[in-house]
């Protein structure tokens, strides 16, 4: 009598979950993939979320290939790439909501202004380890770098690199936020995050002479960004196509500005405008 | 005799056996967890092992996934380093914290630093990461130099996780030795230190050894607290100041992204971490059964 | 002169009273039985000897107790690791260290400072021999000597106390876990060890004072629960002729 009772309590407490997952899928948009467009995409959510209450949008991590095949499998409604999508990738739905300048950073304290491309990969390869080779204060050079996998490491192994690996030496961290910590901790070090997660805690370096603002990317100057995509299985319907075309749109572009992305659909909508 | 009375013994008879049917499918249950654990980590990671070659992966020192390099020696090293680093400095701690504690402290100190040290233990490891990268790591950096993100830092952290462990049991294991033994000691006219040394500490060998294995258990299987203070670079340190990737660490930090070939490297990369604990936790378990 | 002398000695466990006033005179090269029921405080007094009241906390010692005329509870005239050195002790249970026969004679030596093989390894035969454990262990002097049957590793447990060079030897109730045969053995060790040693044994078993001892101190508890002497005479003079009524009844067996 008594196992008969537990069995319908847990059936019971199945079917309850069950059904509870199940509404709350029938309103909600799950969007996964880059943790580097994954705090954009909250804030998106966020603002969307004020304007359509009764509606929700899900977002999630993951990493850029985790997107891309959730999106694909269909566990996420739309996934989230912060690299150029793979040749077989291309067939795939997808639209550029932003792009994203990748800053090279140093602590504040460090004299340095300015390195080539070429010294930045230098420093990556460990043929230059020491800051008095670039004119800096004699000291050891510590070099962060992100892990294997991460779209931010890929874009600047393919911006900034030129096939040149990595020395297996360098610190690897897992998140921007992680880089931007430890370079602001440690006057020796050298890191690369987000242009739009740069703060005063840190020195955003020009390269070339060209420094990493928001104008010298969108006039293609700085040449260290990347392209953060949304990737859809099909042609979007229903409510993922609402927040794509709210992503978008005028105000999410310009939330997106706002939060230190380089927009992409700004000139078009200018024109719009006009 | 009546036929009620017999039901009732049948009724009773009843519930013990429904009793008992329950806790043993719950018992089977766990053990049903862990088997089908221990098979999922094999059937992810052992088509890449052959296909890498036992040799070459355990050996390999170089670690690209992307481009299909899969050495993970670099990261049983980090692991080994790291881990004997938190033994030579959390071992002989330990030991005379529960020295102190099971022969010296007087019992009102003995009755608050006990749950104290009960309390380590219960402190996420993400906080001991997270004190460690903003405590240890800019002293490491000021003054011995490098980043600070070390094979020292992580067994400084480390050191400190082990504490609980190692000082529990050693502890209780000096605790429940014959009070005869210390009593004969004394009675020849040994100190108390002597006494210690040469009598109590040979005598609760097993249980101590157990405990440092143990402790060394819990080090090498630690991820979240020493992903951040170690810097997870994956080559061969040079010095405890260099950084270092451990067995757990390189999981950590590579799962989020890591599909095909880079997720079955990390699947292989924890039969190898699954073997060494359970090789230690073997070694544990038989020590302590000798006894 | 004696060996060791109690003026008035009291012991106290915190508040409770546990031996009073207890005054004798014990003879060296002879051996002193202290009998009594259970419970009145035998044990007690024979730990006050080698001051292992001290391992009780709350345990506290007033009057004196001397030990050739020194006062072993006054650490200016004698330490307490050079007593228990002069005053070996042997318990009820054999309580062999868990290590190897050898290792468990020369532990005491070893920490009052003899050094080298040559010396230890004699005080290990010597010490063994006087046991009459020579024989049947100095082929296996590395194996453990919790291997041992019960009486002879309370035999080795002798001979570990006589390692140190003692005095006085303490024994509590030594035989009681022993089987008959064992106990005659050690008996005889007893006798034997009496020509050279002052000897003190607590023992619940009558046959066995009188065997052995010259001395017997009977205590019992007062009306406040605390131990007194209540007689102390040569053995034979305790068992043929006790002076005092409750003697009588305790060594007849009308109690305890």
């Amino acid at each position: 009598m008594k196992i008969r009772k537990i069995a319908i309590l847990l059936l019971a407490l199945c079917v309850g979950l069950l059904s509870g997952c199940g509404s709350r899928r029938g309103a909600a948009v799950i969007v996964a993939g880059s943790t580097s467009v994954q705090p954009y995409a909250e804030v998106l959510a966020e603002e969307y979320a004020l304007l359509h209450p009764e509606s929700v949008v899900d977002v999630q991590g993951g990493g850029s290939s985790a997107g891309i095949s959730a999106a694909v499998s269909g566990t996420a409604d739309i996934g989230m790439s912060s690299r150029a999508l793979h040749d077989s990738e291309l067939e795939l739905w997808n639209v550029v909501i932003a792009k994203d300048g990748l800053a090279v950073i140093i602590h504040p304290d460090n004299p340095l202004q300015n390195l080539t491309l070429e010294q930045v990969r230098c420093i990556y390869a460990a043929t230059i380890s020491n800051w008095g080779e670039l004119g800096g204060q004699e000291a050891e050079i510590h070099v962060i770098a992100r892990e294997e996998g991460s779209g931010t490491r890929n874009a600047f192994e393919d911006l900034a690199m030129a096939k040149v690996e990595i020395t297996p030496r360098a610190i690897v961290q897992d998140s921007n936020g992680a880089v931007r910590q430890l370079v602001s901790n440690d006057r020796n070090a050298i890191g690369f995050i987000s242009l739009g997660l740069v703060d005063h805690t840190v020195k955003a370096l020009e390269l070339d002479g060209v420094a990493p603002t928001w104008d010298n990317v969108m006039g293609g100057n700085y040449t260290l960004y990347r392209p953060f995509i949304f990737v859809v299985a099909g042609e979007p319907t229903g409510l993922a196509k609402q927040f794509i075309d709210y992503t978008l749109s005028t105000e999410g572009q310009q939330l997106l500005m706002h939060e230190g992305l380089i927009p992409t659909m700004m000139l078009a909508t200018e024109g719009a405008e006009q | 005799m009546s036929e009620e009375a017999i039901e009732t013994t049948n009724g009773l008879k009843a519930k013990k056996d429904v009793a008992g049917r329950v806790f043993f499918g719950l018992a089977l249950a766990s053990i049903g967890a862990l088997a089908l654990i221990t098979i999922f980590i094999l059937v992810q990671g052992m088509p890449l092992i052959a296909k890498v070659g036992v040799f070459d992966f355990i050996f390999g020192t170089k670690w690209a996934p992307l481009q299909g390099y899969f050495g993970i020696f670099p990261m049983i090293v980090g692991s080994v380093t790291v881990t004997l680093g938190a033994v030579i400095l959390g071992i002989p701690i330990s030991l005379c914290c529960s020295i102190f504690l099971a022969e010296f402290a007087p019992a009102t100190f003995r009755n608050a630093f006990r749950p104290a040290i009960q309390l380590l233990a219960g402190i996420p490891s993400v906080v001991y990461g997270f004190w460690g990268l903003l405590f240890v790591v800019p002293l490491i950096r000021d003054y011995l130099g490098g980043p600070g993100l070390s094979i020292l830092a992580g067994a400084i952290i480390l050191a400190i996780m082990i504490l609980p462990t190692v000082i529990s049991i050693s502890e209780v294991s000096i605790l429940a030795l014959p009070r005869q033994y210390k009593e004969g000691a004394l009675a020849l006219g040994m100190t108390h230190w002597q006494t210690i040394r040469s009598v109590q500490l040979p005598a609760a060998k097993s249980g101590i050894v157990a405990a440092i294995i143990l402790g060394i258990g819990r080090a090498i299987g630690e991820t979240m607290a020493v992903i951040m203070v170690l810097g997870n670079a994956v080559a061969l340190p040079r010095s405890i100041l260099d950084p270092v990737r451990t067995l757990t660490t390189n999981i950590g930090i590579e799962m989020g992204y890591a599909t095909g070939d880079h997720q079955q490297a990390l699947f292989a990369t924890g039969i190898v971490l699954f073997l060494i604990i359970m090789v230690l936790n073997a070694t544990a378990q038989y020590i302590v059964r000798r006894k | 002169m004696a060996k060791i002398q109690t003026i008035e000695a009291n012991l106290y466990y915190d508040n409770f009273h546990a031996l009073r006033d207890i005054t004798m005179d014990i003879r060296d090269r002879a051996i002193t039985a202290i009998i009594g029921p259970s419970g009145c405080g035998k044990s007690s007094l024979l730990r006050i000897f080698n001051r292992m009241n001290d391992l009780i906390p709350g345990a506290k010692v007033k009057g004196e107790v001397l030990l050739d005329g020194k006062n072993v509870y006054d650490n200016s005239a004698m330490d307490v690791v050079s007593l228990r050195q002069k005053v070996g002790m042997v318990f009820q249970k054999p309580n062999v260290f868990p290590m190897s026969i050898y290792d468990n004679i020369v532990i005491g030596p070893r920490h009052h400072g003899i050094k080298g093989k040559k010396n230890l390894d004699e005080i290990a035969e010597k010490s063994l021999r006087q046991v009459a454990l020579w024989d049947e262990v100095k082929d296996s002097l590395k194996k453990p000597g919790l291997a041992l049957p019960a009486g002879a590793q309370q035999r080795l447990c002798i001979a570990r106390a006589l390692a140190v060079a003692p005095e006085v030897i303490l024994m509590d109730e030594s035989c009681s876990a022993l089987d008959p045969e064992s106990t005659m053995k050690i008996e005889e060790l007893m006798t034997e060890l009496a020509k050279t040693y002052a000897i003190i044994i607590v023992t619940h078993n009558m046959e066995q004072a009188l065997r052995v001892s010259d001395m017997a101190a009977f205590i019992m508890i007062d009306e406040n629960k605390a131990g007194g002497l209540v007689e102390y005479a040569p053995t034979t003079e305790v068992f043929a002729n006790p002076k005092d009524k409750r003697t009588e009844d305790y060594i007849t067996g009308r109690f305890g």
